[in-house]
């Protein structure tokens, strides 16, 4: 389609990325040069040595702060958060094509979710909880604050994927006798799945390193990024670079992993002469 | 208007939301069962756990592990940042059994009645407790300073639950204490190279965009006084009570120092502080005695330099929420006994901090420990933190020296003005400056 | 993240058809209460019920030590207005939004034209986004501790500088300056960015760059006639993302300004850790207030409801 562009432009504007990824994994790089500190060394330069020491340290309970637990919470919660922004932000994203009483009101609503300041947010639903003597866990009041942050960007993405959707493929649907539901499942699902996967991604993503309006609607065990940020209140070690490192490191394999394997796939299916698994962009 | 909102909303007879809730699942009668019948739900053997929300200050494992194995009750801690600690204990007492708090917080978490004065009869060493919290004065007589809030001043209640302080002692504590202090600033005498003997130096151009101060109002404020008055800038008729025209002169002298460029931030968490004296951002900052052997165990030099103008002092304890009763409120008070009864506060103490029953500690301390942490004397062997890294080399002593000559001289604590909402809103205007 | 896996044969639009004529025909009845209804339910119950508090917190009273005084007064209010610090807060976080602003969309839309029209197959795009987002998987906590190796006194940054003989003493408004908060937003937030105006490119026909093509315009010219304009939504989107997080944050600000420059979100935080409640509320309502009238003002230029 655009195989005519320009060789050059395609240069500079690969080189732009590379540098724009680059910048995003600044201070990763950092983390990762740091993990190696010594065992007497600190989160900062100068290095005290070299050493695996505090990798090692990862698996050790720690003195403060119980990183293992919060970060089984944290995977488990951005799970369940990622699953319910999905569907959640897929089904309103459906009724905003239609034009419905409060729709204007709710937009709104969702936008000012954005803007509120998240502590504020946090301290509203840690106190409602508590007027109710509804006791607060990860599960309760903190998958409720994490939605009020990962929905509004569920539902906004939405519209941007179903921005001048073409409605003609529903109507042709419906002249062949689909249903509702079979539309929804044959027609558009389809279509959207990929972006789909992008919203649940992007919600992981915030759920997993939400901190402020996590803070007062966790109840008695905290999530991560909470734990950790309370450890900052006592000396921290290098192990949280370790931890770092470890995640990215772990998360980058597994993207090679899959890369390798799909692209496995599709040279086989190539051979064989099969179109299916084409990209049309 | 005595009440807040929060208890307007909060309380039904007495029975805490807590409590009401898991008995209403057993009993059908409801709330006026659930105060009567106190807890309903506990089982003889069942094993407790204590949710114990504080900052990361105390919260260790190894205690936990210790203090399990001697008295059978679990420690869960919640660990929170200290803002988030004042956050929690006024607007959510029902998520921890225990909190750890600082002594100035208690100006704003007792008049939301969230805390129950703790019964001094329960506590077995209470008259053992270093008189600085039941006197007001150290243990050789001397009296503490009062200027700031002493914990003298809000330690005590009328009664098990109230909304104000006595000063006097009765038989109800709103906190058993666990750990105190003196801070002063903490300097890299390598970068700087000569002595360092007054809170002035914090303002010295010398030390331009290599100066940091704590970006807590309540604890910021008072460094700030202490620099304020030692420059000559503003002298205080209560420096832990400012008036209006006081934190004017005091906020517009640390925005006009901003202004210069003297700072190179405002750090806010302990780890901060000692990120940024350890990486060289800093060379003079207020510290906490603990940051300081943090810098050094990475091998750089840090002193926490006493000054003539003396200490700001701070203190912590632990308090029982009201909702609190039956067999939890019966372990918290074993807890605390156990807090107190010697291997808690040797492993605080060896933390840098002091702990609130001295001669306990001391069972549980060698005499060449104590006499480092302690006394001001050069250990004989290489002194080590609870968790084994060495802390100083033999023949060192400890900056500052004694127990007398740093508690002796303290000259503020860290405090809530009556001002305090002008206060804030100045302190504000100075780091929007 | 999106192209369109369809053997459907699309026909161009080269005029949108009549939304609003579209969306009466497919009317609805009950059927987009029902799909929006639990989503409804999250945000009434985790948002709009305990933001109810807040306001009425905001007209209540407060002294030093009583931290909430039922009351119906708009001191809070009158508070906020009176002092010239909420104005400077104000013009600061503006400042952010403006710079943030135009330099996220300025990277957000390089980047998702690269990858929306020079990236060709849905694989490559999606590896591409996620090796986006991993380093967010490294807690925030984390990340903002190593600005200072990277950016501080004797960071990196200032090592290679002097190294290389750039500069010949260590820069110190790398860190805690208006540079490092501005520095921090758009590493935070250009993803936000990305994601809507790439969903937006690859919902355009390429029929139509196509036949813009064909019709001898150049690459620029195809960007600023068809693709800016057929991306309104997703920027609009994307700028919402932008405006409303730059305008609330308190984090950045806080950890990256080294606490040497306060936001509206900031002074909001401050107040809430002070317990002083009814103040916060105020500022947080008139923050919202704000925000809102801007939101507002933005769907007057691009309605992104309208275009679903």
């Amino acid at each position: 389609m655009l195989r005519e562009n320009n060789p050059r432009t395609f240069f500079f504007l690969s080189l732009f990325f590379v540098l724009f990824v680059l910048f995003l994994y600044g201070p990763t790089i950092t983390i990762t040069i740091l993990s190696f500190q010594g065992p007497t060394g600190g989160l900062v330069f100068p290095m005290r040595g070299t050493s695996l020491h505090w990798f090692g340290q990862v698996f050790q309970a720690q003195s403060i702060g119980d990183i293992h637990g919060s970060f089984f919470r944290s995977i488990q919660l951005g799970l369940i958060v990622t699953v319910l922004t999905m569907v959640l932000s897929f089904l309103a994203g459906l009724a905003f094509r239609y034009r419905f009483r409060g729709s204007g009101f709710l937009f709104y609503v969702v936008v000012a979710s954005l803007i509120m300041p998240s502590v504020v947010v946090s301290l509203g639903i840690g106190s409602l909880f508590e007027l109710l003597g509804i006791e607060r866990f990860w599960w309760n009041a903190g998958l409720g604050a994490h939605l009020t942050w990962t929905l509004p960007f569920g539902l906004l993405i939405m519209f941007a994927v179903f921005n001048r959707f073409d409605k003609r493929l529903e109507e042709a649907a419906r002249d062949l006798g689909a249903s509702g539901v079979q539309t929804v499942r044959y027609v558009i699902l389809p279509i959207v799945a990929s972006s789909l996967i992008g919203v649940g991604l992007f919600g992981f993503t915030l759920s997993y390193d939400e901190l402020a309006r996590s803070s007062q609607a966790m109840g008695a065990l905290n999530t991560l990024p909470l734990e950790l940020q309370a450890m900052q209140t006592n000396a921290t070690t290098p192990v949280i670079y370790a931890l770092g490192t470890m995640t990215t490191a772990l998360s980058l394999s597994v993207i090679g992993v899959c890369l390798g394997t799909v692209l496995l796939l599709q040279r086989r299916q190539a051979r064989k002469g099969s179109d299916a698994g084409k990209g049309t962009v | 208007m005595a009440t807040t909102f929060w208890r307007l909303f909060d309380r039904s007879g007495g029975a805490s939301r807590r409590d009401f809730l898991k008995s209403a699942t057993t009993l059908a009668g409801g709330a006026a069962a659930a105060s009567t019948l106190g807890a309903p739900y506990v089982h003889a053997q069942e094993p407790i756990t204590l949710r114990y929300a504080g900052t990361g200050v105390n919260a260790f494992k190894e205690l936990a592990d210790k203090c399990k194995e001697d008295t059978g009750i679990t420690i869960q801690y919640t660990t929170l940042t200290s803002d988030d600690v004042v956050k929690r204990a006024v607007t959510q007492p029902s998520s921890f059994d225990m909190l750890d708090s600082e002594y100035w917080m208690l100006k704003k978490i007792i008049p939301s009645g969230n805390l129950r004065g703790m019964d001094v009869k329960k506590v077995k060493e209470y008259d053992k407790i270093v008189p600085i919290f039941t006197k007001g004065q150290l243990p050789d007589g001397s009296q503490t300073t009062r200027v700031g809030i002493a914990p003298i001043k809000v330690s005590y209640l009328p009664e098990a639950e109230s909304t104000e302080f006595v000063e006097e002692p009765t038989g109800f504590m709103t906190l058993i204490p666990t750990v105190y202090n003196a801070d002063t600033l903490g300097i890299r005498p390598d970068l700087i190279g000569r002595p360092i003997e007054s809170w002035a130096e914090l303002v010295n151009p010398e030390f331009k965009g290599k100066a940091s101060i704590l970006n807590v109002p309540a604890i910021g404020i008072m460094d700030a006084g202490q620099v304020a008055q030692a420059v000559g800038i503003v002298k205080y008729g209560d420096m832990g009570n400012m008036t209006k025209q006081e934190i004017d002169k005091t906020i517009a002298f640390l925005i006009e120092t901003k202004k210069a460029g003297q700072f190179r931030g405002l750090w806010k968490e302990f780890n901060e502080s000692v990120n940024w004296m350890a990486s060289g951002e800093t060379v003079i900052q207020s510290m906490w005695s603990p940051a300081i052997t943090k810098v050094r165990q990475q091998g750089i030099p840090c002193v926490y330099q006493p000054l003539k103008e003396g200490y700001r002092a701070w203190a912590a304890g632990l308090g029982i929420p009201t909702h609190v009763e039956g067999r939890t409120l019966d372990a918290c008070y074993e807890f605390v006994n156990w807090f107190l009864s010697g291997w808690a506060g040797a492993f605080l103490n060896r933390q840098g901090y002091y702990t609130a029953v001295l001669d306990t500690a001391k069972e549980n301390m060698t005499a060449d420990e104590w006499g480092y942490w302690m006394e001001g004397k050069p250990c004989v062997e290489a002194i080590k933190s609870p968790t084994g890294e060495e802390l100083a080399k033999p023949g060192e002593i400890r900056d500052g020296g004694s127990f007398y000559e740093r508690m002796g001289n303290v000259t503020v604590w860290n405090t809530v003005m009556d001002e305090d909402r002008y206060m804030v809103r100045k302190w504000n205007e100075f780091v929007a400056a | 993240m999106s192209a369109q896996p369809i053997s459907v044969p699309i026909v161009s639009e080269t005029a949108v058809p009549a939304a609003a004529a579209n969306a009466a025909r497919f009317g609805g009845g009950l059927v987009p209460y029902l799909l929006v209804a639990p989503l409804a339910a999250v945000f009434l119950l985790f948002f709009l019920i305990p933001m109810l508090l807040v306001i009425v917190v905001s007209f209540f009273n407060y002294e030093s030590y009583q931290i909430l005084i039922p009351d119906f007064t708009f001191q809070n209010y009158l508070d906020v207005f009176g002092e010239a610090v909420t104005w400077q807060t104000y013009l600061t976080t503006f400042k952010y939004c403006l710079i943030v602003w135009v330099l996220t969309f300025a990277i957000g839309f390089t980047v998702a034209y690269y990858l929306a029209f020079y990236v060709r197959t849905l694989t490559w795009q999606m590896v591409l986004f996620l090796v986006c987002t991993v380093p967010f998987w490294t807690s925030n906590v984390i990340r903002m501790i190593s600005w200072i190796p990277l950016l501080g006194r004797n960071g990196v940054v200032n090592e290679t500088l002097m190294a290389l003989g750039i500069v010949d003493q260590p820069q110190e408004w790398l860190l805690y300056s208006d540079f490092s908060v501005i520095l921090g937003f758009v590493h935070l937030f250009t993803v936000f960015m990305v994601v809507p105006i790439f969903n937006s490119m690859v919902r355009i026909d390429k029929s139509l760059i196509e036949a813009a093509r064909d019709g001898g315009a150049s690459e620029w010219a195809t960007i600023k006639h068809v693709i800016l304009p057929l991306c309104r939504p997703g920027i609009a989107i994307g700028s919402i993302f932008v405006l409303t997080i730059v305008m609330g944050d308190f984090v950045t600000v806080t950890v990256l300004g080294g606490g040497l420059v306060a936001s509206v979100g900031k002074s909001i935080a401050t107040e809430l850790n002070y317990l002083q409640f009814p103040p916060a509320a105020a500022n947080a309502m008139v923050l919202l207030t704000i925000v809102i009238l801007m939101m507002v003002g933005l769907s007057r230029i691009v309605d992104v409801r309208k275009e679903l």
